[in-house]
């Protein structure tokens, strides 16, 4: 069932237009993530769905019900913030019990409400203290607390992991799916972090230059990039690309890297010369694979990066990309060697010079 | 690309009407011609005293620090042929870009067009060719960070001292520039150390990586071995991404069989001969032990470690799967694309020879897999 529904919505403030005509079907529990760079809009379409701004144009539906005329405390949305929000002179448990002291809950109902989210949360034998005596991590879970509290059917959450350490994000990022699906809400999730978009949602819509320009799960975003844009959003290291061109040598794609032809594996089949941009993800670089033709380049430096290692590789022409291999991988070559690359298909995109779109095939 | 040895230095802060504080304690440390090394530590563990000492900002209180067989410890900073790049950039305001990394050259009494040469090409490098001309108030964070570290580069010196150099850069910049920089230290044989919190870093560039904490140096050594052979749960902790998982457990050495009481049910056991006579008789000396293992070690499969799946998350180049064991949460990282659903039971096992074994009380390092420590 379609939980939340956005129709043509639009949001400018005087000419300057935030989005422009975004569409989006959430399912009930679905995880949708709103990904994007700082300042596409992110946080002004959590505020035109919570109601405290008003669309310029367009439609936002709840459970089929247009909600413009439905007051922010009547939409039964649930909301955390990445600096938490969270009100300095309430106890935890206070802050915590906000929403359900706004819907007149009688006592009994607030105390078994905050109890039962505190302990989903972890935070139940700190109740008593008031924000200034919690850690960030407590903080964090204490502001997921008070938009969980009033079971809402949907929960806006704006990078909440934002300004924890890098350990309790790893952490939280483990946890977070299991407990959003306990609470059964539709769940829109804003994030600037792309691991933390793959690892979260059922479905990531990458927001840039006022659009949606994917919507998608993290596999056929991650796999099947729509643009050249997206492909570099997803990955670290990004994606290695080379404006070039591609033509058919007898059955095989050909593109020119550094002046050298390398046939590549793809679905591409056009007749004719083409201006590209080609792009090899860097865990698709495959290092001295057997019985295949590849570029041959030379090492120029050797990063272990944890649990991939990541050579930086320099092709006889000249041009220069990234392999990333497990780091338990045996075949890590020294600085200095001479390596044979090849592209494994799964990682190898051709994108169209100037809609910078992924060419199919 | 000169010798540094650090020898017995000690830096004792004595502030007026507060207890002295002993920030690096008798730190000995060599630094080979043309070598990378890392000073790594979270925030309070004396690397960036020990920087500073070396540069010559902060007296040593004892010991004594020397460059190519020259003591410079009591020496002025400038008088030490050391080039440094800070975190805090700390670019000449009233100069461009390219004056500022020129500015470097003066003493080098090179011609203009050397001069030009130099700085055109280490711009290339960093990624800041088209901001030569700018001023550093009028760029971003990320490039005043790489024009720092180009202005120190660009210098013939015998030390080059980094501070946090890479902090401000650009994800999309980082993994290249990386490479980059290992590179040119290499080619120019410069000896170079790195302070850095950022143990990924420290990984990517360092040939060695000193590990500090509460002042004092853990463990000294390359990436490979840091990751294999930690000395402590400090350094095994410290070191790696996902974090290694820690297990508490009892030990039983038998003659035939080693077994780990992990704490909350799980046993784990090995023939003796898989962790080795002289592992078995280590460990017969302890009753209890912590043990680390890489998530990359702990591997879904059938095994004796029985958990429930929390998540299973797949990032593109690898997978993270969270279980739950013995009301704990342990990791397990794989290369593949793997897709288990959220609460289904899972088993998990370990090789005998990816298990460190730490001393439960003074967490040093007893053995890693068949070797002792």
């Amino acid at each position: 069932m379609t939980q939340l529904e956005l129709k043509s919505l639009t949001k400018s403030f005087g000419a300057y237009k935030v989005f422009d005509g975004l569409n989006l079907a959430a399912e009930s529990g679905e995880i949708v993530v709103i990904f994007g760079g700082s300042g596409t809009g992110k946080t002004i379409l959590l505020r035109l769905i919570a109601g405290v701004e008003e669309p310029t144009s367009g439609f936002i539906e709840i459970e089929g019900n247009d909600v413009a005329d439905i007051a922010p405390e009547h939409r039964n949305i649930g909301m955390a913030f990445q600096n938490f929000a969270l009100f300095p002179h309430m106890s935890a448990f206070e802050n915590i019990a906000t929403p359900l002291r706004a819907q007149n809950a009688g006592a009994g109902a607030v105390k078994a409400g905050v109890d039962n989210v505190a302990k989903l949360l972890k935070i139940d034998h700190v109740l008593g203290h008031a924000p200034r005596e919690l850690s960030n991590g407590q903080k964090q879970r204490t502001a997921l607390a008070r938009a969980l509290a009033a079971e809402p059917r949907i929960l806006l959450l704006d990078d909440p992991l934002r300004n924890v350490d890098a350990k309790l994000r790893f952490e939280m990022r483990l946890e977070l799916p299991r407990l959003l699906r306990q609470t059964g809400a539709t769940v829109l999730y804003v994030t600037q972090d792309y691991k933390e978009a793959m690892a979260l949602a059922d479905r990531i819509a990458v927001i840039a230059n006022g659009k949606f320009i994917q919507t998608a799960t993290p596999e056929d975003i991650y796999l099947k990039p729509a643009t050249l844009g997206v492909a570099r959003l997803f990955g670290d290291p990004s994606i290695n690309t080379a404006d070039t061109k591609v033509e058919m040598i007898g059955k095989t794609a050909n593109v020119t890297l550094g002046g050298v032809k390398v046939p590549i594996n793809s679905a591409y089949k056009q007749d004719g010369n083409r201006d590209v941009t080609f792009g090899v993800r860097p865990e698709a670089v495959e290092i001295n694979a057997p019985n295949r033709a590849g570029l041959v380049a030379k090492v120029m430096a050797v990063t272990p990066l944890n649990e991939r290692t990541v050579l930086l590789l320099h092709s006889e022409g000249g041009w220069e990309f990234l392999a990333s291999l497990p780091s338990s991988a045996s075949n890590i070559p020294e600085p200095g060697a001479k390596v044979k690359a090849t592209f494994a298909a799964s990682g190898t995109h051709l994108f169209d010079k100037t809609t910078a779109e992924r060419l199919h095939g | 690309m000169g010798e540094l040895v650090i020898s017995n230095v000690d830096k004792i802060y004595r502030p007026r009407r507060k207890a002295p504080v002993h920030a690096v304690q008798s730190l000995s440390l060599t630094v080979k011609p043309g070598e990378i090394t890392a000073l790594l530590g979270s925030s309070g563990c004396g690397k960036t005293s020990t920087l500073r000492m070396i540069a010559g900002f902060e007296d040593v209180s004892h010991g004594t620090i020397s460059l190519d067989g020259r003591d410079i410890h009591m020496l002025a900073p400038s008088a030490r042929g050391v080039a440094m790049a800070f975190e805090a950039y700390s670019l000449y305001p009233p100069l461009t870009i390219a004056e500022n990394m020129a500015f470097a050259l003066k003493a080098a009494k090179l011609s203009a067009a050397e001069s030009n040469a130099k700085v055109k090409a280490m711009a290339e490098m960093l990624e800041i060719s088209d901001i030569l001309n700018k001023y550093p108030t009028s760029v971003s964070g990320g490039q005043q960070q790489r024009a720092s570290l180009g202005r120190a580069l660009v210098r013939k010196a015998s030390l080059y001292l980094l501070d946090e150099p890479m902090g401000q850069l650009e994800p999309r910049l980082r993994a290249i520039l990386r490479g980059r920089i290992k590179h040119y230290l290499r080619e120019h044989k410069c000896t170079t150390i790195l302070v850095t919190h950022d143990q990924t870093e420290a990984n990517a560039l360092a040939d060695r990586i000193a590990v500090m904490e509460g002042g004092v140096l853990q463990q000294y050594a390359t990436p490979a071995e840091l990751k294999l052979r930690p000395a402590n749960l400090f350094t095994g902790t410290f070191i790696g991404e996902p974090p290694m998982n820690v297990f508490n457990a009892g030990v039983k050495s038998g003659a035939k069989t080693v077994s780990f009481a992990i704490d909350g049910g799980v046993t784990l056991a090995y023939p003796a001969s898989e962790l080795s006579a002289s592992v078995s008789s280590l460990l017969s000396k302890h009753q209890r032990v912590a043990i680390g293992v890489r998530p990359h070690a702990l591997h879904v499969g059938k095994g004796p470690i029985k958990g429930k799946v929390v998540s299973c998350q797949w990032l593109g180049d690898q997978t993270h799967v969270a279980v739950e064991v013995a009301s704990r949460t342990v990791v397990s990282v794989s290369h593949e694309r793997v897709s288990l659903k959220t609460g289904s039971e899972v088993e998990l096992n370990v090789a005998a020879g990816d298990l460190h074994l730490f001393d439960a009380a003074s967490c040093n390092a007893i053995a890693h897999g068949s070797s002792p420590a």
